[in-house]
């Protein structure tokens, strides 16, 4: 017997309005389930990419103004960087506190000279692009328009010259691509007041644990001015239409000359701890 | 014992802030904020700040050139600006941020509310590079 054709019609939507739940479903999973890491023909991961420092996947986090004056709609890090307690030496330590009290006044990038990788790989508000041979890993940074070259398997040179950035060479551990750093100008600004020496030694782990995020962890090690090395994480997370833009730092920057002024009275600036504003 | 040493390991270190040129509070007061309207009269859309000047008339009816400053061009861009697009001289913009320390008209820019009413951030937000106040 066949069934009304009301019963067929309703029967026939009810198949639809499932068939529709589960593509909606499966559209979704595939959204939020991490993808792999996609890899170059010789096996290793490809890095290849723009990247954001952030803690989200998708497109490009900017922020968008909310009800509140100057507070953001959506509350989240534009990226997300933890650092371990610095193991400072007693004269680096009251250096890091001068340097606080002065409210990072003499910080170099003021002056538009770049720092070491730790801090720029943490910036989240200019991409990082990865370009990846067998035989080098070519970093470029929007932020100062810097780049890295890193040989792959390389040695550091015999005739190594101290430089902000330093000397790189890298390693595959695994999935897991190992930087050495080392041939640094000392006088070099970090995190939290920490002024780096010429005997700062960077290792750097990348892990492109997944299709979006490439995981960044560093050990700072300077034992100058460091008891014992620390480390410094935080998330690379692809931005697939992001491009590098130019950053000329020095085309009008006022601030040396702001300094200036601010600089015949520090007291006008400068705080204490316990004083944060 | 592994959620122990989770929350060990996260109690035992600190989220920062990353500093990007130069830090906020050296030169701006985050105690106070500044909220005026007023017409362009310059843009220089320039590294490593992108400034606005506005001409701001008071109660008495005099006018003060304010200089705002904000984000570098490429981060205005993908915040939503548009070089010669978004704001041009002439055009009325109201503009919630903070003032220099010194008393100038002078203000970091956070906050700019365009002739339409379309609202963008324009730069950071306060306190931005000048680190903790305390070593950690």
């Amino acid at each position: 017997m066949r069934p009304p054709t009301h019963f067929v019609l309703r029967r026939g939507r009810l198949a639809g309005l499932l068939l529709a739940c589960v593509l909606i479903a499966a559209t979704a999973l595939a959204q939020t389930k991490p993808q792999p890491a996609p890899r170059t023909s010789d096996g290793k991961p490809d890095f290849t990419g723009i990247y954001q420092a952030s803690s989200r996947r998708g497109g490009w986090d900017a922020e968008a103004p909310g009800d509140e004056p100057g507070v953001p709609a959506e509350r989240r890090p534009i990226a997300v960087t933890t650092t371990e307690p610095i193991p400072f030496r007693p004269e680096a330590r009251a250096r890091a506190q001068e340097i606080l009290n002065r409210r990072s006044i003499d910080d170099p990038t003021g002056h538009c000279i770049y720092a070491a990788s730790p801090r720029i790989t943490g910036v989240g508000l200019f991409p990082i692009q990865f370009v990846q041979t067998p035989t080098q890993m070519i970093i470029l940074y929007e932020y100062m328009t810097v780049h890295r070259v890193v040989p792959i398997n390389g040695k550091h040179p015999d005739d190594l010259s101290p430089s902000f950035m330093g000397d790189s060479v890298g390693r595959w551990e695994g999935d897991t691509f190992v930087v050495d750093v080392i041939g640094f100008k000392p006088g070099g600004w970090l995190t939290g007041g920490l002024v780096t020496s010429d005997a700062l030694h960077l290792t750097e782990r990348y892990t492109r644990v997944d299709r979006d995020q490439l995981n960044y962890e560093v050990t700072i090690d300077d034992p100058k001015v460091l008891t014992k090395p620390f480390a410094q994480r935080t998330t690379l997370m692809l931005r697939e239409g992001a491009r590098l833009r130019e950053y000329s730092c020095a085309e009008n920057n006022l601030d040396p000359g702001v300094y200036e002024k601010l600089l015949k009275d520090p007291s006008t600036f400068t705080r204490s701890p316990g004083k944060s504003k | 014992m592994r959620a122990v040493i989770v929350v060990a390991l996260l109690s035992s270190t600190a989220t920062v802030a990353v500093s990007a040129h130069h830090s906020f509070g050296v030169a701006f007061d985050a105690t106070k904020t500044v909220t005026l309207s007023g017409v362009i009269t310059k843009i220089e859309w320039t590294n490593p700040h992108t400034h606005v000047y506005v001409d701001v008339k008071d109660a008495s009816g005099k006018v003060v050139n304010w200089k705002l400053e904000g984000y570098p061009p490429n981060v205005l861009e993908r915040t939503g600006w548009r070089k010669d697009v978004t704001i041009k001289v002439g055009d009325t913009l109201k503009f919630f941020g903070w003032p220099a320390r010194d008393g100038s008209p002078y203000a970091h820019l956070r906050e700019a509310t365009l002739s339409d009413g379309k609202r963008l951030f324009f730069g950071p937000p306060a306190g931005t590079g000048e680190g903790p106040a305390e070593v950690r």
